[in-house]
């Protein structure tokens, strides 16, 4: 029937159908390879960020185990060697003993501690853990690093 | 002249095993887009850019046709994840290729379309552009199916499974159209 042929190309060829097909059919549709935009990958830049930031934190690690183990040479000079004055017995507290006046507790200092050898090797410990971190982190980083290189190569590949 | 009730359920049910394998595909090809496999999104392509080809073409000009249908789907690829249905892969696309066109005319509204009759090529190219011209003339419902019949020669029942038209609908529309293509083209031999 002429009808199926315009409907699936099956029965007998209708030919005025034949002939505005084989016009027509130069305007059909010519393959064309369709390329997807590259993925973007922040691998490199977030390795960076990640190194900059552990320098970072590293860096003020280490000024502070250092800052600690030097001593304050004006610790010394700020002794007088002068004998206090006593002081006169002061009058009884009007506060409550829970509740001390606020410019009471301001006094309170706690003595620094001298440098020690102790102190030596908590910085020395400190800086031990330090580079056993820094070490674990490279060691991570980088087997990221392995892990994601031969699938930026396999897209690479099927991209290209 | 028009196909009867019976003729169009018999020819749905002869066609339903085979309309029933594309979304198969498209649902399987969809998932795996979506699960990080460009390579598919190749494949999906491949199966559609016909269909978004000539809907395109049942609008827009010939030369513009070939871009719009690259950006048509760097525009799906992006936006997949919004596809509810996996199944309904052809007929979002074939909305999107409707939309684009509408887009298209709004946009160049006052640019000035430059007449392929003046590019200059053969004979049987001028003839394919004169009768595509007169396909266009024809109400929207007829000259999309038209052009993707005739001009993508794709059959009645992929052109409903790929657009998600009923099969009657579609084959409805291909035998008004080319029906009143005839007269046109009667017209035109006429002349």
């Amino acid at each position: 029937m002429k009808d199926d042929y315009l409907w699936d190309k099956t029965g007998q060829p209708d030919p005025e159908i034949q002939k505005l097909e084989e016009i027509l059919g130069t305007l059909r549709y010519e393959p064309r390879p369709f390329v997807l935009p590259r993925r973007r990958n922040y691998f490199p830049l977030l390795a960076i960020a990640a190194s900059i930031l552990l320098a970072i934190i590293a860096g003020s690690i280490w000024l502070r185990v250092r800052s600690g183990d030097e001593v304050p040479p004006q610790d010394a000079k700020l002794e007088s060697p002068t004998p206090k004055p006593l002081e006169a017995p002061q009058p009884p507290r009007t506060g409550s003993a829970l509740n001390p006046p606020l410019h009471a507790s301001n006094r309170i200092h706690k003595p620094r501690s001298a440098p020690s050898v102790v102190n030596d090797e908590e910085a020395l410990a400190a800086k031990e853990q330090l580079m056993l971190a820094l070490r674990i982190t490279t060691e991570k980083l980088s087997m990221v690093h392995r892990k994601t290189q031969p699938n930026q190569i396999k897209n690479q590949h099927r991209i290209g | 002249m028009y196909a009867t009730a019976d003729m169009l359920l018999t020819s749905t049910q002869a066609h339903a095993a085979e309309q029933s394998k594309e979304p198969v595909i498209e649902v399987m090809l969809v998932r795996a887009v979506l699960e990080g496999d460009r390579d598919s999104f190749g494949r999906l392509y491949d199966l559609y850019a016909p269909l978004v080809h000539g809907i395109l073409l049942a609008r827009v000009p010939r030369a513009e046709v070939a871009d719009l249908v690259q950006d048509i789907f760097l525009h799906a690829f992006k936006k997949l994840h919004t596809l509810r249905d996996s199944a309904a892969f052809g007929p979002w696309i074939a909305m999107i290729a409707r939309n684009r066109a509408v887009d298209f005319h709004r946009r160049s509204k006052e640019t000035v379309e430059i007449n392929d009759d003046l590019r200059g090529s053969d004979t049987h190219d001028s003839k394919a552009r004169e009768i595509l011209e007169l396909i266009r003339s024809l109400p929207e419902a007829y000259r999309e199916t038209l052009v993707l019949r005739l001009v993508e020669g794709m059959t009645g029942p992929e052109i409903a499974a790929r657009t998600g038209l009923t099969a009657a609908s579609v084959r409805v529309n291909l035998h008004r159209g080319m029906k009143l293509l005839r007269e046109q083209l009667g017209v035109m031999e006429g002349l």
